[in-house]
């Protein structure tokens, strides 16, 4: 009974668009799945009422501000209808519509909804219509403070800072964020683009500060695999074993800020000494502490990936081992390039 | 609405189980959503399937020309699971307008190699490079796609950490990283695009991914789903044998619900079809038993693949 009531309530409420007067003109348009349809979601009466006016008006190809509020009423059904959100941009257009006050709309709706896809993109093409970046970066900013490795939050500030040429402060505020949070690998990525877009790595003060910054953030927190990513992907260039002293540096946290990853860098300097062949080193010596890592990473450090490290060994016994070659007794035969995988044989692209 | 059929026949057919649906009458529902060219032929650059009857066009078969309609296109990621579907379904493929469908794609590509997802413009990355790919190799045809750019793209979209992001300067990510080197391998480019040394790295991000389960970006909370994003990648790169199976398995079927059934990302969580789907298929992966095969790269059953390839044959013989 209650419920009853309540529906009734509900009905007087809610005045469907069916029953405006305003709306007399226009026969809804009802989805049609056919005589046998397969997928049939329960839309609320509500739900059903704007969208059958949304396909009428889309069949009409309206342009009007009565189209345009209903595309209000039904991005808040469902925000995720790409559709929608393309008419709304049509109808912005056509009625030259205050695009200050769809920014200020927009906003609210990214606030609610900051992992859907089509809001932020009608926010990046709003903001192109302006040609005003102004208000970005601060409202990246904020939505970044509630989750501050939102993908399409960091899609969205990197296109702004590219396309309008921001990259003032952006260091800054990349430190910000590593400050509260030195794992945050959303932080460290955008570290990397921006320095890449600006001063770049070949200068060698830069790379020293860089490395210098990331060894740093590794003594506050061993265990971060985002530190440790960042300091060999900046190194891959120059080579991690042409960097002077930075065997030593790592080999002195061992101690102290013990990790996989420090163990694993290492495994890497080594084979990238064995790799150019650098006369810096003793290859054998490389060899041998090569695979005693992989070793000491297979049975203690980092027991998860213990066959991928024997893997690994096996591979630098291959490759640099003076030995006939080495296979796990679960190995099948050396596959002809991946043969264990499904035959693709496509046809030529 | 069209990728959440896919993700429910997709799972009934690796669980073998597809015998509970009613497949003519699926095919007929998905061919009704295929944006067929009209009369004039003034839309081809908008072909290909829609995701669901949303827009009203009137039910059609796929039987006869198009219907006009100045808001009725296709979508890239609609496009790719309506064939999958129809190939799962066991359908010959033979109502699919592939010349439109391939033209409504062409027009999808943009200079940087990226797709849009609809002709009217979305945003643009790697997850629908992924779903061209798909189509291309489905309807075993790369005219559908600037194959070079594509390419162009993938490259430009590695990290310094050597995984792969969603584009250009993005942080590197497990879903795209699989979108990329599935697209590659479909190509038959993986070692062509990559060098060794760069697969090398590549390997080791994507192994890193493993906590138990897996996650998507260092240092984020695992997820269902990326049991299979990553595992498929890395048996793509011929060493997902080298995980913890173990552990893996583990925290799948911690995330399944003991109520309703279904997988979610986490444990404790709400099931949903997508999560249920990529959780079947990580347990595939694994070679869980009575769940069949899985083909990493372009994520249908080896059944089903079997099936696609029988039809492809089938229309080489035709073209010669």
């Amino acid at each position: 009974m209650p419920y009853q009531f309540y529906k009734l309530l509900f009905n007087v409420l809610v005045f469907y668009f069916r029953d405006r007067k305003e709306w007399a003109d226009l026969e809804p348009v009802p989805q049609d799945d056919g005589p046998n349809p397969v997928v049939k979601i329960a839309y609320s009466e509500k739900f059903t009422d704007v969208f059958d006016m949304f396909r009428a008006l889309l069949q009409n190809d309206e342009k009007s501000e009565r189209a345009f509020a209903l595309t209000t009423e039904a991005i808040d059904l469902n925000a995720a209808n790409y559709t929608v959100w393309h008419y709304r941009r049509v109808l912005l257009q056509a009625l030259d519509k205050d695009l200050r006050e769809e920014m200020k709309y927009i906003t609210a709706i990214i606030e609610d909804q900051p992992k859907n896809y089509q809001v932020w993109h009608h926010r990046r093409m709003v903001v192109e219509w302006l040609n005003d970046p102004s208000e970005e970066l601060q409202f990246v900013a904020e939505i970044l403070s509630q989750d501050a490795k939102n993908y399409h939050a960091w899609q969205h500030r990197q296109w702004v800072m590219q396309e309008y040429k921001l990259w003032d402060g952006e260091l800054e505020y990349v430190e910000e964020l590593l400050e509260e949070d030195v794992r945050n690998n959303s932080a460290w990525n955008q570290r990397h683009f921006v320095i890449n877009h600006t001063s770049g790595y070949s200068d060698s003060s830069i790379l020293d500060r860089e490395v210098q910054y990331t060894l740093k953030q590794i003594k506050k927190a061993p265990h971060n695999e985002s530190a440790w990513n960042y300091l060999n992907g900046i190194l891959q260039d120059g080579g991690l074993s042409s960097f002077p002293g930075l065997l030593e540096q790592v080999t002195e946290l061992q101690d102290t800020c013990s990790s996989p990853y420090l163990t694993a860098f290492l495994v890497d300097l080594y084979e990238d000494a064995l790799e150019t062949n650098s006369s810096s080193y003793d290859q054998q010596e490389m060899f041998n502490k090569a695979l005693e890592l992989c070793k000491f990473l297979a049975e203690e450090k980092d027991t998860i990936r213990r066959e991928y490290w024997n893997y690994v060994s096996r591979s630098l016994q291959n490759t640099y081992g003076s030995g006939d070659p080495v296979s796990a007794s679960s190995d099948p035969p050396p596959p002809p390039s991946s043969s264990q995988l499904p035959d693709m044989e496509p046809s030529d692209p | 609405m069209l990728t959440i059929v896919f993700f429910a026949l997709s799972g009934l057919d690796v669980l073998d189980a597809l015998d509970v649906v009613d497949k003519p009458g699926l095919i007929e529902w998905i061919y009704s959503l295929q944006v067929l060219p009209t009369d004039d032929k003034s839309n081809l650059s908008r072909c290909g399937f829609r995701g669901s009857s949303h827009i009203g066009v009137p039910y059609s078969s796929s039987k006869g020309p198009g219907a006009p309609h100045t808001y009725d296109s296709g979508h890239v990621a609609m496009t790719y699971t309506g064939l999958a579907c129809l190939v799962i379904l066991g359908d010959d493929l033979s109502r699919v307008d592939k010349e439109a469908c391939l033209a409504g794609l062409r027009a999808l590509q943009l200079e940087d190699g990226s797709f849009y997802a609809v002709p009217e413009g979305s945003e643009n990355d790697m997850r629908f490079v992924y779903c061209a790919a798909c189509i291309c190799f489905m309807l075993d045809d790369w005219s559908g796609m600037d194959c070079q750019r594509a390419i162009d793209y993938i490259r430009r979209s590695s990290s310094y950490d050597s995984g792969i992001g969603q584009g250009a300067g993005l942080e590197s990510h497990g879903g795209s990283t699989f979108c990329a080197v599935a697209s590659l391998c479909m190509m038959g480019k993986l070692q062509e695009v990559f060098s060794e040394r760069e697969l090398k790295r590549i390997r080791r991000w994507c192994m890193f991914r493993q906590q138990n389960g897996f996650h998507g970006r260092p240092n984020k909370p695992v997820d269902t789903c990326y049991s299979f994003w990553v595992g498929a990648t890395l048996q793509l790169l011929d060493v997902f044998q080298y995980t913890n199976f173990e552990k893996n398995r583990n925290y799948i079927l911690s995330t399944q619900d003991r109520l309703v059934g279904g997988f979610a990302k986490w444990p404790d969580s709400h099931p949903d079809p997508l999560h249920t789907y990529f959780g079947i298929c990580g347990l595939s992966l694994i070679g869980e038993a009575e769940l069949r095969k899985v083909h990493p790269a372009l994520n249908i059953s080896m059944r089903a693949f079997e099936s696609l390839r029988q039809l492809q044959g089938a229309w080489r013989q035709k073209s010669t």
